[in-house]
């Protein structure tokens, strides 16, 4: 598992992306941000389809935890929004500690393939004003 | 023109142990390469190997993959390798996918995505994996005129930004003549992976590269944890001079048989020990290294029958101790690894040892080990395998003993089994004789190239002290060396000593 934990880092990046935008009061904007920002950076290194299955399987065993996440999908570009017919509902969706587990799900999905090294420095590329210090590898490159 | 009015092609090292001296000194600056081969062959580590020696963060590495291996295994994969070094991702090294444009859109779409990313990185080194499977696309394999369309414009705006291109590709050898990608490639790297009975060899070779002489031929190479290694068949002395003939005799170790070399063993020459199990080859064979480093000569043994710990202890037996020289660092005792060796790699490890230590003295105890330790595609080889590597080993001045097993006939004097004679500057034989109703044993010089040598038969004993050559030669029995003498009467006894 990742030395900080997947989910201290998903609610790290949940925090620092609902800091980012003091205009809006969903919560669920934060968790949907945190995942386009992933799914931008790892679109250009494994492709749509590499990135979208691998948001899949996130969320699949996301559900298992968080029965609320039943009301979110994939898209075919990869994107997560939530099903058409459960909007009109009352569901949680990404609510509350649904998009923590979310996000740590994915993290822990990348840690598992890439190992913590690369999983740090994806991170750190997407969000390059984000503190991860405490979460060093110690991997600096050579000169 | 002369040599200072020609541009000076810059070459980058290839990341791979013992390619650049294959490639003639690194790849070219600005190439426009293949790295073509089967599946599994290694293209994509040779590659990221290429990839990890030479991006940096101002000039750095643009991998583009394309379909087949998703990018995500394969960093899962290839961060395996003790080269991969993560701190270089993504500053130095981005991985970007064009499935998507591969899938949906057409070529001209592919190369102004490639376009595009260029121009935005301005990458020293570009790699496109698979480029194989970006032109056999989904919607049908382009015209012959786009796909040279294409690969023209590719390799022309690649070379313009000054990029070191990689196109990785599992194409067949029969796609050679008629492919236009071989056509404009600078260079072509071909890898093969061959099953041969039980055992895998890999083998390399640089079927094209334009600006630089290359090392020609089939190269072994072994994937380990640090990624290709590769094993040039020149043996990494393609530079180097032979050193002139020395006028200096070693001692073998036994002071009779020195005498009887004329004087020694020639320095730099190849000497081979022939006899039957029990004879005492490795015996002598130790006797001539432990001399060698009574006189300060380090020595080198590669032993491929038994441990180096069981070599050293047999040693001890005999009073000549090895433990010491080893510990001091003017021994190493090789135990190479057998059953799927190749004599490139077998030289490879003998050179470094001889470097490290500056090793004068090299044991090949026996060449029947040796050659039961290559894998049986490299069997077939063994004698020009042998050549090769007694030549350039005695080319930097290193004095060869080889032990040779041969079967004991009673009809029959061979020298050898392996018909090697010929690769040897000096032969030494031992043979049983049966002589009053005991097996004893006798010594003959057969060869010396570099002179006089005695031409008596003498007999000798394994004593705790090794070999002890006893008496003078055996003057009063004929047909020695059939095993079976007769003893001579008073009168024939008298004209052999006329």
């Amino acid at each position: 598992m990742l030395q900080l934990g997947a989910r201290d880092l998903a609610q790290r990046l949940l925090a620092h992306e609902a800091a980012a935008d003091k205009t809006s009061v969903s919560a669920e904007s934060a968790a949907l941000r945190v995942h386009e920002k992933l799914r931008r950076s790892l679109c250009v290194l494994a492709g749509v389809a590499g990135y979208r299955s691998l948001a899949s399987r996130a969320l699949t065993l996301a559900k298992a935890r968080a029965p609320g996440l039943r009301a979110m999908q994939v898209t075919a570009d990869g994107t997560l929004q939530m099903h058409s017919e459960a909007r009109s509902e009352s569901h949680k969706g990404l609510a509350g500690d649904n998009q923590v587990i979310l996000i740590s799900e994915l993290l822990g999905l990348l840690h598992a393939f890439i190992g913590e090294a690369l999983t740090l420095r994806l991170l750190r590329e997407a969000w390059p004003n984000a503190v991860f210090e405490d979460c060093d590898s110690g991997e600096e490159e050579k000169a | 023109m002369s040599a200072q009015d020609k541009v000076a092609i810059n070459k980058l090292p290839t990341g791979v142990l013992g390619l650049d001296e294959i490639v003639g000194g690194g790849l070219p600056e600005f190439s426009f390469n293949i790295i073509a081969g089967a599946p599994g062959s290694g293209k994509t580590t040779l590659a990221h190997q290429f990839v990890f020696a030479n991006a940096t963060p101002e000039r750095p590495a643009l991998y583009f993959t394309v379909l087949g291996e998703s990018a995500i295994k394969m960093l899962r994969y290839q961060q395996q390798y003790t080269f991969f070094d993560p701190a270089k991702l993504p500053g130095s090294i981005r991985f970007i996918n064009l499935s998507q444009v591969v899938l949906e859109k057409d070529l001209g779409a592919v190369l102004a995505e490639i376009i595009k990313e260029v121009e935005k990185a301005n990458p020293a080194v570009v790699v496109v994996d698979s480029f194989r499977t970006m032109v056999r696309r989904p919607q049908g394999s382009p015209s012959e005129l786009d796909l040279q369309s294409f690969i023209q414009h590719l390799a022309l705006f690649l070379a313009s930004w000054q990029a070191t291109t990689f196109l990785i590709g599992e194409y067949d050898e029969d796609e050679l003549r008629d492919n236009p990608v071989f056509t404009v490639a600078d260079g072509l790297i071909w890898l093969r992976q061959i099953a041969e009975r039980n055992s895998v060899v890999r083998k390399l070779q640089i079927m094209k590269l334009r600006g630089q002489a290359s090392v020609p031929g089939l190269h072994t190479f072994r994937i380990t944890d640090a990624g290709l290694q590769a094993f040039s068949r020149t043996f990494g002395l393609s530079g180097h001079k032979k050193r002139p003939p020395s006028q200096r005799r070693l001692s073998i170790g036994v002071p009779e048989l020195d005498k009887m070399m004329g004087g020694g063993i020639p320095e730099g020459d190849s000497v081979l020990i022939t006899g039957a199990s029990g004879t005492g080859k490795s015996v002598l064979a130790t006797q001539f290294i432990a001399a060698g480093i009574r006189q300060g000569e380090p020595g080198i043994v590669a032993v491929f029958e038994e441990r180096p710990q069981a070599y050293a202890d047999r040693a001890g037996s005999f009073g000549l101790d090895l433990e010491s020289p080893q510990k001091d660092g003017t021994l190493l005792i090789l135990y190479l690894r057998p059953l799927d060796l190749s004599v490139d790699e077998t030289m490879n490890e003998i050179l470094d040892a001889v470097k490290r230590i500056g090793a004068k003295r090299l044991v090949i105890d026996s060449l029947a080990g040796f050659e039961m330790a290559l894998s049986p595609g490299f069997r077939e080889d063994f004698r020009e395998s042998l050549y090769r590597m007694i030549f350039a080993l005695t080319g930097i001045g290193v004095t060869i003993l080889s032990t040779v097993e041969v079967d004991e006939s009673f009809t029959e004097f061979p020298f050898s089994t392996y018909s090697i004679s010929f690769l040897t500057d000096d032969i030494v034989r031992l043979r049983y004789v049966s002589i009053e109703g005991e097996l004893r044993k006798i010594v003959v010089i057969i060869k010396m190239r570099g002179g006089d040598h005695s031409q008596d038969i003498r007999e000798y004993e394994i004593t705790s002290e090794g070999m002890v050559i006893a008496g003078e030669r055996l003057k009063d029995y004929q047909h020695l060396i059939t095993g079976i003498p007769e003893r001579l009467r008073a009168s024939e006894k008298k004209k052999v000593i006329e």
